[in-house]
């Protein structure tokens, strides 16, 4: 008895130590990113080895006052957020279509939102450019949000779709004799039942826009539409030279939030990624 | 409530036939169970009535109106599923409301209607648990709840009870024949479980490969089959059907010899007789054979006795015993034979 339990206690150690290496791993990058950013600048080009880091705040402050970060991070959120909406909007409705209804090329319909996706960015960027100036929009978060929310649609509307093909047809069924319309019971019966994989898409299609960087470089032209990522382009390329830390802590800015809402929605999350593999 | 009405309803997917050619007037009231094996075309038949499945051909009528052009939604019929189906994100109590708030019945009305549902099938202490939160039993009792709460015109109940227990099945079949007796509600009941069948129905329609094979009362499906396929399908164990030659009012196989029948076709046939019509020994027995096992139940033995090449199985009391290979001669109850043409397997009479 004694023997199993001393066993069962290694077994635990061990699992526990290869957990904990792989949280370092990582969580290293991340961490090591925000000791950057709390380094003054001279410390982090310093060629030697630096053991006891000298720790500030000069360069958070510094980014607040030089910089219109609040702006940037308010365009993100709008942008991002906004897409999403949009995205789940014209998903929802277009993956019950193609689950559910049976007509002529809808296999291929599927394949096609899909294939979308498989297109690279740059082959449409400068249609888009124009499309977009003549419709004066360049430069404007409504922009940026029908640009990520086109990006992401594929990707929302194929995930949601494998997740619909899951509920069993007798639900449906039963609320058609039961009485209700198809939007009833899209929003009524099968949103609900497939909330674990919507919020994974819309999770997915939130880390998609968060790092978007060409149509919204090629969108905002202005800090009026700058979005977090292309504002890291901006710390590059000024006459102080590439500012190391407060890129650091602008992509520490941006990793943030979406980690804070992974863990946030964690159950949903790890359910909904495994809720389409095998069917019940 | 409702007479349904099929007339030559057909149903093909491609070169497949799911249905053929059923037409089936169901009265008012009624209780009608549609029996047969797997992919026989009953649940599609039961389908097309609850508008579910479109018929490639043919009508279907309730209380004389024409149907096919009617949604499943508008069809005021109740529909419990193999699978319960009931909605997963909401309470029992929020499941046997749904169809009331579909159909815009006032708030006030919706919750005495779902307390006096749910005290019917008594689930009243349970209405504010999800489905996941009740046993099998339990779910299939809400989705029965869920079902009678309207008060529709006719109850489809597509193999309702697969999922339960022996035990549990047996408490349920009670309870759907009650309150099917007690609502006056018309119910087409779908069930492969003979027991079932012939213990709920008014009348059964047997099925089999999209056709109907037999419709009647369970005396009449379980004492005078009309095929070699309702008859084996039918009684458990099934009828014994044995293939001999038929000359002069005379059966006679190996091992068998059977006088005086009144049919006045010869040649080639098959002998039907249930288990339960045959006694061992008698005064002029018509098979002999060796036994070949016994299964005492405890309230009666199974006898197999091979006959020929043939293996019968006979009931008998509960008392019998007797050695493998023993020598039994057995007297067959000739008012309860049937008679069957050995090519086609239909009825001779």
């Amino acid at each position: 008895m004694a023997k199993v339990r001393k066993s069962r206690a290694a077994s635990l150690i061990v699992r526990y130590l290869i957990l904990g290496a792989w949280a370092v791993v990582c969580l290293a990058p991340t961490l090591w990113f925000l000791s950057i950013g709390l380094r003054p600048r001279v410390e982090i080009i310093t060629p030697q080895p630096i053991y006891w880091p000298t720790w500030s705040l000069d360069a958070w402050w510094k980014l607040w006052e030089q910089w219109p970060m609040a702006k940037y991070l308010r365009n993100s959120v709008a942008a991002i957020f906004g897409s999403v909406l949009i995205d789940l909007l014209l998903a929802i409705p277009a993956a019950y279509s193609l689950s559910r209804y049976e007509y002529r090329g809808r296999d291929d319909i599927g394949f096609y939102i899909l294939s979308t996706r498989m297109m690279a960015p740059a082959i449409v960027a400068i249609p888009i450019f124009f499309l977009f100036k003549n419709l004066q929009l360049l430069d404007t978060i409504w922009a940026l949000m029908i640009v990520f929310a086109a990006i992401n649609l594929s990707i929302v509307t194929w995930i949601i779709r494998s997740y619909m093909l899951d509920i069993p047809k007798e639900l449906e069924d039963a609320a058609k004799t039961d009485g209700a319309s198809d939007l009833r019971i899209l929003w009524e019966i099968i949103v609900p039942a497939i909330l674990p994989g919507i919020i994974t898409a819309a999770v997915i299609a939130m880390i998609f826009a968060i790092n978007e960087f060409l149509f919204t470089l090629l969108i905002a032209s202005t800090p009026d539409a700058y979005t977090l990522s292309v504002a890291l382009a901006n710390f590059t390329a000024g006459t102080d030279g590439v500012i190391y830390n407060s890129i650091a802590l602008v992509a520490f800015i941006a990793f943030t939030p979406v980690f804070l809402v992974v863990i946030a929605i964690q159950r949903h999350l790890s359910r909904g990624l495994t809720m389409g593999a095998v069917k019940g | 409530m409702a007479r349904i009405s099929l007339t030559g309803i057909q149903k093909k997917w491609g070169e497949f036939w799911g249905v053929r050619d059923v037409n089936i007037d169901i009265a008012d009231e009624e209780f009608v169970v549609f029996l047969g094996p797997s992919g026989c075309g009953k649940t599609t038949t039961m389908r097309m009535i609850a508008g579910l499945e479109e018929p490639t051909e043919g009508e279907v009528h309730m209380d004389g109106e024409l149907m096919n052009d009617v949604d499943a939604r508008d069809r005021d019929v109740a529909m419990v599923f193999q699978g319960y189906a009931l909605y997963p994100n909401m309470t029992i109590y929020e499941n046997i409301r749904f169809p009331l708030r579909m159909r815009g019945v006032p708030k006030s009305e919706q919750n005495r209607q779902v307390r006096s549902a749910a005290a019917l099938v008594e689930l009243t202490d349970f209405l504010d648990r999800k489905p996941a939160a009740l046993s099998g039993g339990q779910r299939q009792r809400a989705a029965l709840a869920r079902a009678i709460v309207r008060k529709p015109q006719a109850f489809l109940m597509d193999e309702p009870l697969s999922n339960l227990d022996a035990k549990l099945r047996q408490a349920m079949r009670v309870q759907i024949k009650h309150i099917q007796r007690e609502l006056k509600i018309t119910t087409v009941y779908v069930t492969h479980d003979q027991i079932e069948a012939m213990t709920l129905a008014d009348r059964i329609v047997i099925m089999d490969g999209g056709l109907i094979q037999q419709i009647g009362t369970p005396d009449e499906i379980y004492n005078d089959p009309s095929s070699t396929f309702v008859a084996g399908f039918i009684g458990s164990p099934p009828m014994n059907l044995v293939e001999g030659v038929l000359a002069g009012g005379t059966f006679e196989a190996p091992g068998f010899r059977v006088d005086a029948l009144p049919v006045a076709h010869s040649g080639k046939v098959k002998l039907g007789f249930r288990p339960e019509d045959c006694t061992i020994g008698g005064d002029a027995p018509q098979v002999s054979g060796t036994v070949y096992g016994i299964e005492p139940t405890g309230d009666i033995t199974y006898v197999s006795l091979r006959a020929g090449e043939k293996l019968v199985e006979i009931k008998t009391d509960r008392d019998y015993r007797a050695d493998l290979g023993n020598r039994e001669s057995v007297t067959l109850d000739t008012r309860r034979l049937c008679l069957f043409d050995a090519a086609t397997g239909t009825r001779l009479r």
